[in-house]
């Protein structure tokens, strides 16, 4: 009766209830949307980095990570590669040769890194076959075929089937000059990524550096990012004297800045809770003034300061969740179609692929999120009741049924 | 024993430059089933007196007891619940919860009591039969009368079957004809249930129904009357 007491109570003004529910709904609705974009965001930089390059695990000689020599290859790789591809849960492997180098045009030059692929395998891992914006992945028969990136295709003023020249170090320290042409052009999302990385077929790197096939890294990518814990510890215990990490390993920076979207997306929930606390509080506080002889008769017919309270609290909180309801369900729908439509930012491209993002995000919004949410707003409810409960325990009961 | 003794009782409000003795040195005792109206000019502490004897006040001498229990030294919350379960309370403006039905109010006090819900709705309609609203039990104060509202008032008061039911000035905000039916109430449930009215009144229609009548001026009790029946 004392829950009904108070909902019947929010409902007793319903113009200024209305107005505050609106307000705590818009309030939420716009919060939720701005956080599911962030963490849309985060989420786009995290995937276009896996998908892109990263993977989900990675497979380093040790002494690679501290010098990316090309003699700092993985000891027997192949054979690790292949035993990596049956564990379960792992959906793909890829073996990479690594060589840093240079690239030149007749009119620049620009150190790059070369990665030597076997481009069917490539293809499982990682997604630079479906961002060419020009060319085919490797399907001509020309002689040292070569994938580079648009930025790096620009700095050095090339064109799709124009030559480049790659040289770079020979296992034995001699230096490697050799002509690839240039058979397609890709395009990520990391500016980066794309003036600094240029793939070729492995067999053709094996012939250059006249070498048995080495790989310097193994790219491994899962069925499901869940497993990557149990892989990983698995993958570490099968290869101690290796170097395997997972992605937020070899980039942190990726991890960090994903998992400051959700601290930002609860900052910013913060923030608008606390203004909605303020306006919380005078919409109670009015709703107690205006009713201090009743309160006062309820003190005075028995009704204890802390049932008082109780009833306050109960209000405040029904009239915030109603609002925080409204907030969900409008901002659970707008949420929901943008996640399948995404949000095409492509105007701020060049800012988002500074960042490593899609321009196009699609917004979402984590399940721990919908549960903390109405957490936090029943926490601001009940820092918005204190006031006004406090106002309504402290009333005298002979003055308030005298004088109001 | 007595059912109300009030020895030695005075209130002075200190919110003034001036502090303002309201009531002064009154000593009366009070037996059940009495219908008293305490009367007097405004100002002369009829309604302080009340709220003294409801424990809505703290005196600042002297003391009231109840069944023998000296309520002036129960702490806030202690008086809090011997209110709910030993006074009724009936005031000049009704005050009833607006957003609660007749029958809801009713119930109110005994959810208050812990009483369970049965129980509860059982007595709210046997107690709005008892005051003649049978046909208004989900009517909201803003759909009766006033006299209709002080009913329910009354039948509020009686539910949580109090020692003794205080109103203050009841029929005030009342016409004539519904402040008579009302009295007519109290009267016949003051006879039918022995219950205990003390009123605080300068409503000639209450002082002529009343058997005691204590007359208060400046405070102090001027004449304290038993009128025959």
């Amino acid at each position: 009766m004392l829950a009904s007491l108070a909902w019947k109570n929010v409902w007793r003004n319903k113009k200024r209830s209305l107005i505050m529910i609106l307000a705590i709904a818009l309030g939420l609705w716009g919060s939720l949307l701005a956080g599911a974009i962030w963490m849309g965001w985060g989420e786009s930089m995290v995937n276009t980095a896996i998908d892109r390059d990263l993977s989900h695990i990675q497979i380093h000689n040790q002494k690679y990570l501290q010098n990316k020599e090309i003699t700092n290859f993985i000891p027997d790789g192949f054979r690790v590669l292949k035993e990596t591809i049956s564990v379960p849960g792992v959906k793909a492997a890829s073996g990479r040769t690594l060589i840093e180098g240079m690239a030149a045009s007749p009119i620049s030059t620009f150190g790059v890194k070369i990665v030597g692929i076997l481009p069917v395998e490539e293809k499982k891992v990682t997604n630079i076959h479906t961002r060419l914006i020009e060319g085919k992945y490797f399907e001509s028969n020309d002689r040292n075929p070569i994938i580079i990136g648009k930025k790096l295709a620009d700095r050095l003023n090339l064109k799709l089937r124009s030559k480049i020249i790659i040289s770079f170090q020979g296992l034995d320290g001699s230096l490697i000059y050799a002509a690839f042409r240039i058979v397609g052009i890709y395009k990520t999302e990391s500016a980066l990524f794309d003036q600094s990385n240029v793939f070729v077929q492995q067999a053709n790197l094996f012939r250059l550096l006249n070498t048995e096939p080495i790989i310097h890294e193994i790219a491994i990518r899962l069925q499901s990012s869940r497993l990557m814990p149990q892989i990983y510890n698995e993958v570490k215990t099968k290869y101690p004297n290796l170097s395997v990490q997972t992605w937020k390993e070899i980039a942190p920076e990726i991890a960090v800045t994903s998992a400051a979207m959700e601290s930002f997306t609860y900052l910013f929930l913060t923030i608008i809770l606390l203004a909605l606390l303020f306006g919380i509080t005078n919409t109670m506080l009015m709703s107690v003034m205006e009713r201090i002889r009743e309160l006062g008769v309820l003190i005075a017919v028995g009704m204890k300061r802390i049932k008082v309270f109780t009833t306050i609290l109960l209000e405040t909180i029904m009239l915030s969740l109603t609002g925080a309801a409204g907030g969900f369900a409008i901002g659970g729908i707008t949420i929901t179609y943008f996640s399948y439509t995404g949000i095409d930012f492509s105007a701020f491209a060049s800012t988002m692929e500074s960042f490593g993002a899609s321009p196009t995000l699609y917004p979402f919004l984590p399940m721990s999120m919908y549960i903390a949410l109405p957490l936090m707003i029943v926490i601001t409810a009940s820092l918005s009741a204190a006031l006004p409960a406090w106002k309504a325990v402290h009333i005298e009961p002979a003055t308030a049924v005298r004088i109001y | 024993m007595p059912l109300i003794e009030v020895k030695n009782l005075s209130k002075t409000y200190n919110t003034t430059a001036v502090p303002v003795q309201a009531v002064k040195n009154v000593n009366l005792q009070i037996e059940k089933q009495e219908f008293t109206a305490i009367v007097g000019p405004s100002g002369s502490g009829k309604t302080t007196l009340l709220n003294l004897i409801g424990g809505l006040d703290k005196p600042t001498n002297g003391s009231v007891f109840i069944e023998g229990k000296d309520i002036s030294t129960l702490r806030s919350n202690a008086l809090t619940e011997f209110r709910l379960h030993h006074i009724g309370f009936v005031f000049q403006a009704y005050n009833l919860i607006p957003v609660f039905t007749a029958k809801e109010n009713v119930e109110f006090i005994m959810l208050l009591q812990g009483i369970p819900k049965a129980k509860r709705e059982k007595r709210a309609i046997e107690l709005l039969n008892a005051v003649g609203l049978s046909d208004r039990m989900h009517s909201r104060p803003s759909q009766l009368s006033g006299g209709q509202q002080q009913r329910v008032a009354v039948a509020r008061a009686l539910a949580s079957h109090p020692n003794f039911v205080l109103a203050d000035e009841p029929t005030a905000n009342l016409d004539s004809r519904t402040a008579e039916s009302l009295l007519d109430l109290m009267d016949q449930l003051n006879k039918d249930y022995s219950m205990t009215f003390i009123f605080s009144t300068h409503d000639p229609k209450v002082i002529k129904r009343a058997r005691r009548i204590i007359t208060l001026e400046d405070g102090a009790i001027k004449s304290d009357i038993t009128v025959a029946n």
